[in-house]
């Protein structure tokens, strides 16, 4: 079994949450300089407020379950400063939206960013027109014209295969190591147009580049993993090349290799997709599984309405975002839903808080497939806008969660052995043992 | 300044001036028009900025891209001849004035 991560450590791959343990987080804290400083006055800041602290917030908590300490700051004020995690978290939709339109201001290039050590400089460190060239270098690989010609057969097969694999399993199988991991990461590795790795290289690229990312303790068994990821990825980018380039084919490193973008992109981009690329699609599947097994009379209205299945998934996104936060740093002073933020501060967009906000879902902390739609913020949004949402939607909700009732009409969660969700930066079922008759 | 005609499935319309080469997904969200949402920010990525333009201003419309047309295969409410983008249409000098009905969902 593949374990995701390292529970409650340093946590925060894609954002920069803090190392539990004392002695990490002081040497963390002493090489690198407080965004939290004093804001002079200004006119148009004069009315706003400074950002509460939830000194009360603690990264175990958010790991174990963050929605009861979102609700709170929620309540209270829509931007804390969070010691536990070294940054503002905006937990409102209000607030959360507005960053995601004002890229001016809620700059995605954030300083100190250890997701460019472990991975390069990617788009999703990036701000336009930069991010744009990069954006627009992944083609039409991801889009649904793509998918309907060419991956939907490529995840029909995949989904047997690994379905197959659950099947032969047998009953108390792991729905998430078993079955979505590697049905996400074969999916993953062939949209990438790696032929020459595995579905096990990915997840293991992916988990440990990803806790590069959140290396925040300066651990060296931690980078040495992570960069010898980097590495092999970056030779089997290098061995692809002169193949893709002579067998084209839809995938990405297939219609990079026929452009003129640096390597040094390609390499960060492909990173950051093979981190950010298979937990999404996993986590996704599982949750909403999860969900529908846990609520009979929804997953009965599903099967008794196929259309259903891609309103279960949204309100699965809606309801545990598989990315619950990710980080944007201000470009200058300014004032955010009435709170105070210095230039330079760096934020966490919590998306797991805001597709939780009460003035804008009824009963939010509820899984409801029947509630009034409205948009989620559970893809971002603005240039950021995920890349991969169609491809997801079509992986779990087109071809996963049909296919996977209809060979299993009886699947259930077990009883006597409970699934465990965790996370809050990537939150998702680390345990899912499934029983059918 | 153009101007561009929101009008909802109830029956109720919105009309924002907005400077030239503004896209309509760009107007409603800057105008908090309802009904559209705009989430990938112009990219015709993401389907949440569907509008029926009104037949008569077809003519002064710029051609289906193949982007643009792929995603209106995905959007909520059912796609008909009317059917565009808001982030992909702008007006301006070819088009000053425009009337498009907003769908039922976005989402």
């Amino acid at each position: 079994m593949i374990v995701q991560g390292t529970p409650q450590a340093p946590g925060c791959p894609f954002t920069g949450a803090l190392p539990e343990d004392a002695a990490e987080r002081n040497a963390l804290l002493s090489s690198v300089p407080a965004d939290h400083g004093v804001v002079a006055d200004s006119s148009a800041a004069a009315a706003a407020v400074e950002a509460p602290v939830a000194d009360w917030v603690t990264i175990p908590d958010l790991y174990r379950d963050p929605f009861p300490m979102y609700r709170r700051m929620r309540e209270e004020a829509p931007v804390h400063w969070v010691p536990a995690v070294n940054r503002y978290m905006v937990t409102s939709y209000a607030a959360c939206h507005t960053i995601e339109q004002d890229a001016d201001t809620f700059s995605a290039n954030e300083s100190g960013s250890l997701m460019k050590r472990a991975m390069g400089h990617s788009m999703l460190r990036k701000d336009d027109p930069e991010h744009k060239i990069d954006r627009d270098s992944y083609g039409s690989t991801l889009r649904p014209g793509t998918i309907k010609n060419h991956w939907a057969s490529i995840f029909e097969k995949n989904n047997t295969k690994y379905l197959e694999e659950l099947a032969a399993k047998g009953p108390g199988a792991d729905f998430v190591w078993d079955y979505a991991a590697p049905y996400a990461a074969e999916n993953l590795r062939l949209i990438c147009g790696f032929h020459n790795s595995t579905q096990e290289d990915f997840q293991h690229w992916s988990q440990t580049m990803i806790d590069g990312t959140g290396n925040y303790a300066d651990d060296p068994s931690v980078w040495a993993k992570s960069e010898a990821s980097s590495k092999e990825v970056d030779a089997a980018i290098d061995d692809m090349i002169p193949y893709l380039r002579k067998n084209p084919d839809p995938s990405l490193l297939s219609g990079l290799a026929s452009m003129p973008i640096p390597l040094e992109s390609i390499r960060a981009n492909l990173k950051m997709t093979i981190g950010g690329g298979l937990n999404e699609p996993r986590d996704v599947l599982a949750t909403t599984v999860w969900a529908l097994l846990a609520n009979p009379d929804q997953l009965a209205d599903v099967l008794a309405n196929p259309k259903l299945f891609s309103v279960a998934f949204e309100e699965s996104v809606r309801w545990v975002a598989p990315i619950g936060m990710y980080p944007r740093q201000t470009t200058r002073e300014t004032v955010l839903e009435g709170v105070r933020l210095p230039a330079g501060a760096r934020l966490g967009v919590v998306l797991g808080a805001a597709n939780r906000d009460p003035a804008v879902f009824t009963d939010p902390e509820t899984f409801n497939i029947h509630r009034p739609k409205k948009p989620h913020l559970g893809f971002g949004g603005g240039a950021h806008f995920c890349a991969g949402t169609w491809v997801a939607r079509a992986q779990v909700a087109q071809v996963a969660m049909p296919a996977l009732f209809d060979r299993l009409p009886s699947l259930r969660l077990d009883p006597d052995n409970p699934s465990i969700d965790a996370g809050w930066v990537f939150r998702g079922l680390t345990k899912m043992p499934v029983l059918w008759n | 300044m153009p101007t561009i005609t929101f009008v909802q499935p109830t029956g109720k319309s919105d009309t924002v001036s907005v400077e030239e080469k503004t896209s309509l997904m760009r107007a409603a969200v800057a105008n908090g028009v309802e009904g559209i949402v705009g989430e990938c920010g112009g990219q015709a990525m993401c389907a949440t900025c569907h509008v029926y333009v009104r037949p008569e201003f077809e003519d002064a419309l710029p051609e289906l891209s193949e982007d643009e047309d792929e995603m209106l295969d995905c959007t909520t409410a059912e796609r008909t001849s009317q059917s565009r983008l808001g982030c992909q249409v702008s007006v301006g000098v070819h088009l000053d004035a425009i009337i498009v009905d907003v769908p039922t969902d976005q989402v």
